[in-house]
């Protein structure tokens, strides 16, 4: 991409993620409404919005839109499975980087997926829909263990660092209330071997937002904050790789990280020795382990070393999912990589109270979306 | 009579115990086979040819979903399904459920393609899917 202008993040919100009845509508509101107080804004401030969900209407973006009230603003309704709020986010940038809006914002939502799978009933299977998603992360663990001798442990030990970190995250969907052990997450139920349930994502509900804007616009409501830069968005869909599955629940080659990753470090001027944090499709754990290589924080086959050693927890070399994850602050679906870009938001602000990343600068939020595509945005504490 | 569960993705022969026919392209230009089908080769952009693939193959990785089969809210017997991805000689990699228990399977094994039920049309017929079978004897 060319950024024709500066982009930087000037305002985030949530909604609590978690298996809630909240309305939709009312988390869009809320997630929406305290993007626009943190960043002291006016919705009639807002140039262009692009909202994003999986489930519901197709009317349901602009519909929810004039809670804000009626200003007339472009309304656009942006849907890319798992990674919708990180496309509508990166739709956003792009407004403002080329000049058609001073402020955009993104916002995603969705509600819970086993009330979203339930209004549809038993659906008789097609050859499209013949595996879960659960199934094809399984494959890449199976296969791991296979060529690398990765342990089930090592699983288990990334699922509990996430329920940890979401542990002090109040709008996580998972808040244990006491410390999560890696033989407790071994102990939950199997999901798809060798996955428990406990390193499964958690599919609640939730809402989250984000407003970026021009330099002029940020540096007039910094009010002391730092200014938090959108310095690469990328996106990339599948190119062919040897062993390239075409059909059934997949969110493409794993190389796709790389190749984005790769584009978005091109973009930034940055490597990935430079990143402070990381935020990634941790869908299950076996996602999280490789992309700590694919994303160059280590050699391919060093993944392993990385968890044994603590290095992907707050406090050790490069923390991954520091707000729990999609393991542990969930996963909704269209809204999960807006929440990434809150985390990585308040952690360069410095305002992520004891999940704070000791001197965070540079952040990188990864998400992937079946069908298939890989965004990845690298923000900057300037 | 067992029929697809959707056309263009498979055949099955008229002969009992037939294995399914996968219905794939080939690509003359990238020396490259797909599955499903393809209107162009996604290498080259250039035409592809129709073509059938080999029936049988290697276990590239498996799972046990401890989930109930789509189109259904009960677990199978076994309390859940296997599931596969198989490499094919021509290069193709499949991913379908898989016939067994946890515990049979496991990389590298030889595996051939059947048919599996998932439900009845209108006439009364079997729709199927296409699934895979360890072989026997293969280690």
């Amino acid at each position: 991409m060319s950024m024709g202008r500066d982009v930087y993040v000037v305002g985030v919100g949530m909604h609590r993620y978690g298996k809630h009845d909240v309305s939709r509508r009312d988390m869009h509101y809320t997630a929406g409404m305290a993007a626009l107080e943190d960043a002291n804004l006016s919705f009639r401030d807002v140039g262009a919005l692009y909202t994003g969900y999986i489930g519901g209407n197709m009317l349901d973006g602009v519909t929810f839109a004039k809670d804000f009230g009626l200003t007339g603003l472009p309304v656009v309704h942006i849907e890319n499975a798992s990674a919708t709020g990180s496309s509508a986010f990166r739709e956003a940038v792009m407004a403002v980087a080329g000049g058609s809006s001073e402020t955009a914002m993104a916002i995603a939502f969705d509600g819970r997926l086993g009330n979203m799978a339930a209004a549809g009933g038993p659906r008789r299977p097609t050859m499209d829909t013949n595996l879960l998603p659960a199934a094809f992360f399984a494959f890449w663990a199976v296969r791991r263990m296979h060529e690398k001798g990765t342990s089930v442990e090592t699983f288990a030990k990334i699922a509990a660092k996430n329920w940890n970190h979401a542990r002090f995250n109040k709008y996580a969907e998972r808040q244990a209330d006491k410390e999560i052990t890696p033989e407790t997450v071994l102990a939950s139920p199997m999901v798809a071997y060798p996955h428990t349930a406990m390193m499964a994502c958690g599919a609640g509900a939730g809402a989250s937002a984000a407003i970026v804007a021009t330099r002029e616009v940020a540096l007039r409501l910094a009010n002391g904050r730092p200014l938090v830069k959108v310095i690469a968005s990328q996106m990339q869909s599948e190119r062919y790789q040897p062993g390239h599955v075409f059909l059934g629940a997949i969110v493409g080659p794993s190389e796709s990280t790389r190749i984005t990753a790769n584009l978005a470090y091109e973009e930034a001027g940055v490597g990935p020795n430079d990143l402070s944090l990381v935020h990634v499709h941790d869908a299950f754990p076996i996602e999280e382990l490789m992309y700590y290589e694919l994303l160059g924080i280590c050699p391919d086959g060093e993944g392993d070393r990385l968890v044994a050693e603590g290095a992907t927890t707050i406090g050790g070399r490069i923390p991954f999912s520091t707000d729990g994850g999609l393991i542990g602050r969930g996963h909704p679906g269209g809204p999960t990589g807006l929440a990434q870009i809150w985390d990585v938001t308040q952690q360069l602000r410095g305002e992520s109270g004891v999940r704070q990343v000791e001197g965070a600068r540079l952040g990188l939020a990864h998400m992937m979306g079946a069908g298939s595509v890989c965004v990845v945005h690298i923000l900057q504490k300037e | 009579m067992k029929v697809p569960v959707e056309e263009g993705y498979f055949r099955i022969p008229p002969e009992a115990h037939a294995a399914p026919v996968l219905l794939g392209s080939y690509s003359p230009a990238a020396s490259t086979y797909f599955w499903p089908r393809r209107k162009r080769c996604p290498i080259s952009l250039e035409a592809v040819e129709d073509c059938e693939l080999s029936t049988e193959g290697e276990i590239y990785s498996w799972t046990f979903v401890m989930l109930p089969w789509l189109g259904s809210m009960e677990m199978d017997t076994g309390g859940g399904f296997g599931a596969v991805q198989v490499d094919l000689p021509e290069g193709v990699r499949i991913q379908a459920p898989l016939e067994g228990k946890m515990g049979d399977w496991k990389i590298g094994q030889k595996v051939r393609l059947v048919t599996r039920s998932v439900g009845k049309d209108d006439q009364g017929n079997d729709l199927c899917t296409i699934a895979f079978r360890v072989m026997e004897g293969s280690k």
